[in-house]
């Protein structure tokens, strides 16, 4: 018996897509898919092919091999059409600095087709879908990154996509407007938008997003929602030491204690370990960073999350 | 191909160009500023326009009455009387007059007064020579007819009838390369055109650099819109931006300066051909550099070469013929060849066919290589 999900096309479906420049392969048999009204992060750190994949994924790269299917039609074979569902926001702020936020979005509202007689109406929608309207015609030169960042993803709603796609949305805000933007985005989910998300920052794919996909050196690594992708860890915990003194030797040190899977420097005097066993092994962890003449001055022990199953993964931290 | 996008890249593109005020001095205020100083200079007012010229003599001598007469009847001179050689002389370093002639009574050795850096003083000069060689004709031939046995009043008449006759004996221009070449407004008029255009094109190619920065280009091939469009949005848009300074220039050089372009269906095609040209050198320019700084850093200083040596700054015969032979390596050499040509009276598209053929390969091969290249920076970044 077929049910209605049966019935549904997916937002999105890429499968085995290949990018190469030369002899290098920055996208190696990338495959996922989003379901309509799902929210799917892709978590990866600098460098491993999430923006070249994003690239594929809204028609701007052609792939070396591979597909993208978008509320069910082919990129590659009709891209306007494809990309007349995608509503895209790029890592970049890419609105005119001299032009008022108006007049970025008629500008972008004329690209994707919409009916002058239309087009004010749904201006004035996606401003106070962001909170703009009552600066919608200062130029955008003027404004704080916040709200540039505002205007930058007013743009992709202009047209009411039906797969939005989010490329680190929140770079370079401060913490209150990125608040509001997070609220904006889980507001558009809420009401059916779906939605591919990458970020930096883990608390916001954990927040915004219900399915997982990590990403490392081209590779799609893991595919899941949070609790399958932290399952994978078992009774692995995180736990987070700050030291006084060489961090590196202390490291070193870590990583010869039984239990003790990753020890990864993340600051100049900060080390993050995954464990089997967390607070039993404490005693043990540390008698190996007092062998190394280092002081520990704080210790957090986390219990299992999206941040430790991504280290587990591929070995490094998000802002590696 | 819908054309509500290319409308829309266009119209986004000149309102930045608008909100650009200091790129709207150099486009607007800077070329006229030019036209003015380098045309007083190169001849003071268009190739029609009356140059004046002052002349000391007593009206008593013959000969100074003979070559007054000569001055008076050229057209192109307006002659006027001065007392003193100084006040010639004075006339001539404040610009006032374009060349003075002094005669002495009873001396045949006439002095000239003139700037030997100013082209309307050699104009000046040349309508002097003219007339004071034509009285000295008529001397020597009347001299030459007494010699040999005729009366004065022979001699005279024998003269008269000379000058009759060789009023009938005209010399037609051949078309030649220095003939009847505009001065002053007319030259400055069109070598300033096509240099504030090309230099001007290449300093908006900034906003290309930025739209590529700034990822907008980029996020406008995301849209549901051909490439293609795209690119030929972004070429449009500067295009129109150089076709609008070309005409400005040509209208208000028109009306102000009293500067006859000459055939306008040839003067269109000659302009358009160098606005692609200009446009496909701003595109490239966007295209290889990387920030919006270096745009104005590198294009306008080249687009200045570029001028000299097709004589936009000055003459091309003050040049010298190596500098000469480069510059029609490129197209102000060819397009300033074609604009001075059809200023020349009764001169049409016909005239100018093989610059016409020179700037349209030019436009192609330039335009070509611009968008091939741009469309690969601006997805190079993805």
């Amino acid at each position: 018996m077929r049910t209605r999900e049966d019935d549904m096309t997916p937002a999105l479906v890429c499968e085995g897509l290949v990018k190469r420049y030369g002899d290098k392969t920055v996208v190696d048999q990338v495959g996922f898919h989003i379901d309509e009204g799902e929210a799917y992060g892709l978590l990866g750190p600098n460098g491993a092919g999430k923006t070249t994949t994003i690239s594929m994924l809204v028609g701007l790269l052609r792939a070396d091999a591979g597909s993208v299917r978008v509320g069910g039609i082919d990129v590659a074979e009709d891209p306007v059409a494809a990309k007349r569902l995608i509503g895209f926001v790029p890592q970049e702020i890419a609105l005119y600095p001299e032009l008022t936020a108006r007049e970025n979005l008629r500008y972008f509202g004329r690209l994707y087709g919409i009916p002058r007689r239309e087009l004010s109406g749904r201006i004035g929608e996606v401003l106070a879908t962001v909170g703009l309207s009552d600066r919608g015609d200062d130029k955008v030169a003027n404004y704080s990154g916040g709200m540039k960042r505002r205007t930058n993803i007013a743009v992709a709603l202009l047209h009411r996509p039906t797969l939005l796609i989010l490329d680190e949305p929140t770079v370079g805000v401060d913490p209150q407007s990125r608040v509001a933007i997070l609220d904006q985005v889980e507001q558009l989910v809420a009401e059916g938008m779906s939605l591919l998300y990458t970020s930096h920052y883990m608390e916001e794919v954990e927040r915004v997003c219900t399915r997982v996909g990590i990403i490392d050196r081209g590779r799609v690594v893991a595919d899941g929602t949070k609790r399958e992708l932290v399952a994978e860890l078992g009774g692995t915990d995180r736990v987070e030491l700050v030291l006084d003194g060489d961090v590196s030797a202390a490291a070193e040190k870590l990583r010869t204690v039984d239990g003790v899977s990753e020890a990864v420097v993340t600051g100049t005097s900060s080390i993050r370990l995954l464990v089997t066993g967390g607070r039993h092994l404490l005693p043990a962890l540390l008698a190996a960073v007092a062998d190394t003449a280092a002081a520990v001055t704080g210790v957090e022990v986390v219990e299992p999350d999206l941040e430790a199953a991504f280290l587990h993964l591929t070995g490094s931290t998000l802002r590696d | 191909m819908r054309p509500r996008p290319l409308t829309a890249l266009v119209v986004a593109n000149l309102r930045r160009q608008l909100r650009d005020r200091v790129g709207m001095f150099f486009m607007v205020v800077m070329p006229f500023v030019t036209i003015v100083f380098v045309g007083l200079a190169l001849g003071g007012s268009s190739a029609d326009a009356q140059l004046p010229v002052a002349v000391v003599a007593d009206s008593s001598d013959p000969v100074a009455a003979a070559v007054l007469a000569e001055l008076g009847s050229d057209q192109a001179l307006v002659v006027q009387r001065a007392e003193t050689e100084e006040e010639v002389r004075e006339g001539v370093r404040q610009g006032t007059l374009a060349a003075g002639l002094v005669m002495h009574p009873g001396d045949y050795e006439f002095e000239l007064v003139m700037s030997q850096t100013s082209g309307s003083g050699m104009a000046a000069r040349s309508e002097i020579d003219v007339a004071v060689g034509k009285v000295a004709a008529v001397l020597e031939a009347t001299r030459a007819a007494v010699t040999a046995g005729a009366t004065p009043e022979q001699a005279a008449e024998y003269v008269r009838a000379a000058q009759r006759e060789s009023a009938e004996v005209s010399v037609r221009s051949s078309g030649g390369e220095d003939d009847g070449a505009p001065t002053g407004f007319a030259y400055t008029a069109p070598a300033n055109l096509l240099l504030f255009t090309f230099v001007n094109s290449m300093a908006v190619a900034a906003a290309l650099v930025e739209s590529r920065r700034i990822g907008m280009v980029r996020r406008s091939l995301a849209t549901p819109v051909r490439h293609g469009q795209i690119l030929l949005g972004e070429a449009l848009s500067r295009f129109l931006v150089a076709a609008a300074q070309s005409l400005l220039i040509i209208f208000v050089s028109m009306f102000l300066f009293d500067v006859d372009w000459g055939d306008p269906v040839g003067v269109s095609v000659v302009v358009a051909l160098f606005c692609l040209i200009a446009t496909g050198a701003a595109m490239l320019v966007g295209a290889l550099v990387n920030s919006p700084q270096q745009a104005p850093a590198i294009g306008p200083p080249v687009g200045i070469v570029l001028g000299m040596l097709g004589g936009c700054l000055w003459p091309r015969e003050v040049a010298g013929e190596p500098l000469t032979t480069i510059g029609y390596l490129f197209p102000h050499s060819w397009a300033m060849d074609a604009l001075l040509a059809l200023a020349r009276p009764g001169a049409n598209l016909g005239a100018v066919l093989p610059e016409i053929a020179v700037l349209a390969g030019m436009a192609v091969v330039v335009l070509g290589i611009a968008l091939t290249v741009f469309r690969r920076r601006a997805l190079a970044n993805v």
